[in-house]
């Protein structure tokens, strides 16, 4: 990867930047006060993010002024407006939101401010993942220090501009994450998903209108209000703008967040940002974006780290997590692992997700256990097939399915032998296995 | 109106509301589990998904509970795909349902069991454990759950949610883990937790009081009103081959009840299980025939020599207090008027004061369920207390009507003086000292007539099954009293 420009995680590498007074130092609330102060309209803002092609970091990869054009006209619409911000960073493999919350939490409000400015919303949420503790505290604080600098609250900066911002934590459950799960859950109710539409522009928050949006997309606004939306359209590709964090982990010799433009190789992010799969060994499949991306077998990893490259190479770009397995491990016991995930933590509404994740998860671990059949192949694919897509209130399904269909997709081989041998086949190193002589050891 | 296509057929159907009302409205046939008509639609069984295309977009599957209508709508319920994806789901359901539809009380009228007929693979694809769970669980005095054949489709909570709008149920656990239960185990209470068995598309919430005591298709079905109070529900009243009634169901009236009744109604059997009194006897059951006071006190007697004794003695006494039940049809009630009118006398009804059990969904609290019917015909209320007091100022009263006596009182009626001379038209005789001659009479469940409700709306009641062989209507007894009375009347002159 050649030297690329960054703006994401630059703050972050500064001592203390979690400060009000450092973030200021390095131009922290300029792009605020440019808004309000020069004065930008709310359209104006919608007008800048959509012209420069941000697309949502959380997963879906939505384009992000195209979701806030959605929100009714206030003239028309006498309703309150919300924004929540989504910080329920769930998805198995991702933590790249934790690093801003942590490292540049005023980054984050900055962008809070700006969007809630866009949406003329007086009211944001920003859903914290209820592990994430510190992040939590950091962002409080920082909310704290922002009201008293008269940044968040009444008049902001002695403007008409009113916006409070409220933290609110999740308790552990995945769904919370998911934007209609996370505003039943922000009601105070289970977070069980809403079938859309309506969608949470029309009716979102205590029925009112409402945009959720990820912590990192937020996160670029104050940086395409600052350089402008042509920067921000200079990087990246040209359906994918902007940089995205990479989170890469797994068998890689150097796991992390890292900072990197939309469209390079995931070869480049493997080989050159993460130091190559670890032990000197070779790669043998790879998630693009957290777990509900399928899996994909090590031939695609030259595939470019974009929405659309990763779409056509049948899979999703997600939250561009990467997971990374290399050639010791057993796909089935790794889709085993995943697919216990999205049993745990489907909310059970709907049959096909309540009862296929578990379905799934239970084939995956007979046939891990010896007591597979040759049919249980079709028989996964045919669930798969039967629980997605768009056949359920939300994704869930659809993420459990894909990494189902990818698995058989591309390593139907390795289940009909693991089938046949009633065991994982050599060369894979059981995580059972290693995990009992860890233990030994220890 | 929004005019849509179903299945190649136009179809009217009103702006906004959902696209498998706006189906089953109009006679087509769409599956569903979570959507119940009078609740509010979830979308979470996946059972009603549809083809619909809309405009130029390809076409697509939806929930037809959760898609509302839109003009020039393109909907097939019966596509391949449509079918492909329901059966899928049906699979999933059915993937941890218990078989046990020999045993569960809700086989021949369980959704499920008649999709998984209609649509299932007659093998399960799934080799796991099903899953297990409680069987029976308790929740509360009317009500009981078996986990494992819920399906989740959380109808039970959004009943109390929506129509009682007292919430007591909820989903506890988190997906395949999820099972219904009541807040903090505490048991269900209120006056309409019978619903919940009606509500329940599957068996998972049954009556402990009709727990394995009938298989339904044995049930006849006969549409009827229920008698609890002046509300007059609709309902259907299921008899065991048509011999023992069994159940009271709600049966929807957009006017009364919609789909719901309450417990009191549907438990208030009364009289219509009432056994028969021992052989030889009338007194301690059901009175099939007729009574007369005789040397030993009430004995059997043919009804026409029943008859035969109060024409006698209401000629001997003549301007009897005439009573009427408040569960007398019109048609009864008429007839009542008619032979008072005979006797000279103007009827009244014996009025019991409301019993408390009055609500801001269904029940009256009036236990009269034709007070509006008895009023319009001019007959006066009395309360128990006051018809007492007239009573023991009369010479003689006839008393006529299904539970005429227990709704007057029986402790009372039974310190009434001998000297009072009595006749009875009611379902059961007892030992009274006052009582020369009782002839029986149908219950509401076995008579045809009318009764008009709290609103002034006609209601509909319908025999569900014959009463005792020598029990006929009471129009007809009274009918034949007075022929006797006009007949030796004119003997006499």
């Amino acid at each position: 990867v050649s030297a690329h420009p960054t703006y994401l995680l630059d703050r972050t590498r500064i001592q203390g930047a979690h400060t009000l007074e450092v973030y200021r130092e390095h131009g922290g609330y300029r792009a605020l006060e440019q808004v309000l102060k020069k004065p930008w309209t709310p359209e104006q803002v919608v007008q800048a993010v959509k012209d420069s092609g941000l697309r949502g970091r959380g997963g879906a990869g939505f384009p992000c002024g195209m979701k806030w054009s959605f929100m009714p006209d206030p003239k028309k619409d006498p309703r309150p407006r919300y924004l929540a911000v989504n910080a329920d960073e769930s998805e198995p493999g991702t933590c790249k939101d934790r690093v801003l919350m942590e490292k540049d939490p005023h980054g984050l409000i900055e962008g809070v401010l700006i969007a809630a400015y866009a949406l003329r919303a007086s009211t944001a949420y920003v859903y914290v993942r209820g592990e994430y503790r510190r992040p939590y505290q950091r962002v409080q604080a920082a909310v704290d220090e922002a009201r008293a600098a008269n940044l968040v609250g009444r008049n902001v900066l002695g403007t008409d501009f009113s916006c409070e911002i409220w933290l609110h934590k999740g308790a552990g459950a995945y769904i919370c994450g998911e934007e209609t799960g996370l505003m039943e859950s922000l009601e105070g109710k289970r977070g069980h998903p809403r079938p859309k539409p309506p969608f949470p522009a029309v009716s979102g928050l205590w029925r009112s209108p409402t945009t959720v949006n990820n912590v990192e997309t937020i996160f670029n606004v104050p940086f395409i209000v600052e350089r402008g939306a042509e920067w921000f359209r200079s990087i990246g590709t040209k359906a994918s703008t902007g940089n995205f964090l990479c989170g890469i982990s797994g068998h890689v010799a150097r796991p992390g967040v890292y900072e990197l433009p939309f469209g390079v190789s995931a070869r480049a992010i493997l080989e050159e940002v993460a130091g190559g799969v670890w032990k000197g060994r070779r790669l043998k499949a790879w998630y693009p974006g957290g777990s509900s991306s399928g899996l994909l077998p090590a031939a695609a990893i030259d595939t470019p780290m974009d929405h659309d490259s990763i779409k056509a190479a049948g899979s999703m770009f997600g939250t561009g997590a990467m997971i990374v397995l290399d050639e010791t491990v057993s796909v089935v016991e790794a889709s085993r692992v995943i697919s216990r995930f999205y049993d745990h933590e489907s909310c059970g509404q709907c049959s096909q997700c309540r009862e296929g994740t578990q379905w799934i998860d239970q084939i995956l671990h007979r046939i891990e256990n010896g007591r597979g059949v040759p049919e249980d192949v079709d028989l996964l694919e045919s669930l798969a097939r039967g629980m997605a897509p768009g056949k359920t209130i939300c994704a869930l399904a659809d993420a459990a399915a894909i990494p189902t269909l990818a698995l058989v997709k591309h390593f139907r081989a390795e289940l009909l032998e693991t089938i046949r041998l009633g065991r994982i086949p050599d060369g894979c190193v059981s995580l059972r296995a290693t995990r009992a002589l860890e233990e030994t050891h220890a | 109106v929004t005019k849509i296509f179903v299945n190649g057929r136009e179809i009217e159907a009103d702006p906004k509301q959902p696209l498998i009302k706006a189906c089953h409205d109009h006679g087509i046939d769409v599956p569903m589990y979570c959507y119940h008509p009078g609740l509010t639609p979830v979308g979470s069984c996946r059972i009603c998904q549809v083809e619909v295309k809309q405009g130029d977009t390809p076409p697509r599957i939806v929930a037809a509970c959760r898609t509302p209508v839109a003009e020039g709508m393109l909907v097939d319920t019966e596509s391949a795909k449509a079918h492909e994806t329901r059966r899928e789901c049906l699979e999933f359901l059915l993937k941890n349902h218990p078989l046990d539809c020999p045993i569960c009380d809700k086989a021949g009228e369980c959704d499920l069991q008649d999709y998984a007929f209609a649509e299932g693979q007659a093998r399960g694809r799934s080799s796991e454990p099903r899953r297990k769970l409680e069987k029976r669980k308790s929740l509360g005095d009317v009500i009981v759950l078996d986990e494992e054949r819920c399906i989740l489709c959380s109808r039970c909570v959004r009943f109390f949610q929506d129509v009682t709008k007292r919430p007591q149920l909820t989903v506890e656990g988190l997906g395949s883990h999820s099972v219904i239960n009541t807040f903090m185990d505490r048991p269900l209470t209120g006056n309409y937790q019978g619903n919940l068995a009606d509500v329940c598309p599957v068996g998972a919430l049954t009556l402990k009081r009709f727990r394995f005591q009938a298989r339904v298709w044995n049930l006849t079905k006969t549409p009827s009103t229920c008698a609890e109070c002046s509300r007059g529900c609709a309902i259907t009243v299921e008899a065991l081959r048509g011999r023992t009634v069994q159940r009271f169901r709600p049966r929807y009236d957009a006017n009364v009840n919609r789909w719901w009744m309450c417990d009191a109604g549907r438990f208030a059997f009364g009289p219509v299980t009432l056994p028969r009194a021992p052989q030889g006897s009338a007194i301690g059951g059901r009175l099939a025939g007729a009574a007369v006071r005789g040397f030993d006190g009430i004995e059997l007697a043919p009804v026409d020599l029943a008859l035969d004794l109060a024409a006698d003695l209401l000629r001997a006494h003549p301007r009897p207090l005439v009573v009427a039940s408040p569960f007398a049809t019109c048609e009864e009630a008429r007839a009542i008027e008619a032979f008072a009118a005979l006797l000279g006398v103007a009827p009244c009804f014996v009025s019991p004061p409301p019993n408390g059990l009055a609500d801001d969904l269904l029940h009256t609290g009036d236990p009269c369920p034709n007070r509006r019917g008895l009023t319009e015909l001019g007959f006066e209320s009395l309360e128990p207390a006051a018809l007492i007091a007239r009573l023991q100022a009369a010479e003689s009263a006839v008393l006529a009507g299904e539970r005429v006596a227990e709704l007057a009182g029986v402790e009372a009626l039974a310190k009434l003086p001998r000297s009072l001379r009595l006749v009875l038209f009611d379902v059961q005789a007892r030992d009274l000292a006052a009582l020369d001659v009782e002839v029986g009479v149908p219950t509401h469940v076995e008579k045809t007539g009318h009764w008009i409700n709290v609103d002034g709306i006609w209601r509909d009641v319908r025999a569900a099954l014959a009463p005792p062989k020598e029990v006929r209507p009471l129009e007809d007894t009274l009918a034949e009293l007075a022929r006797r009375l006009a007949s030796e009347g004119a003997r006499a002159r």
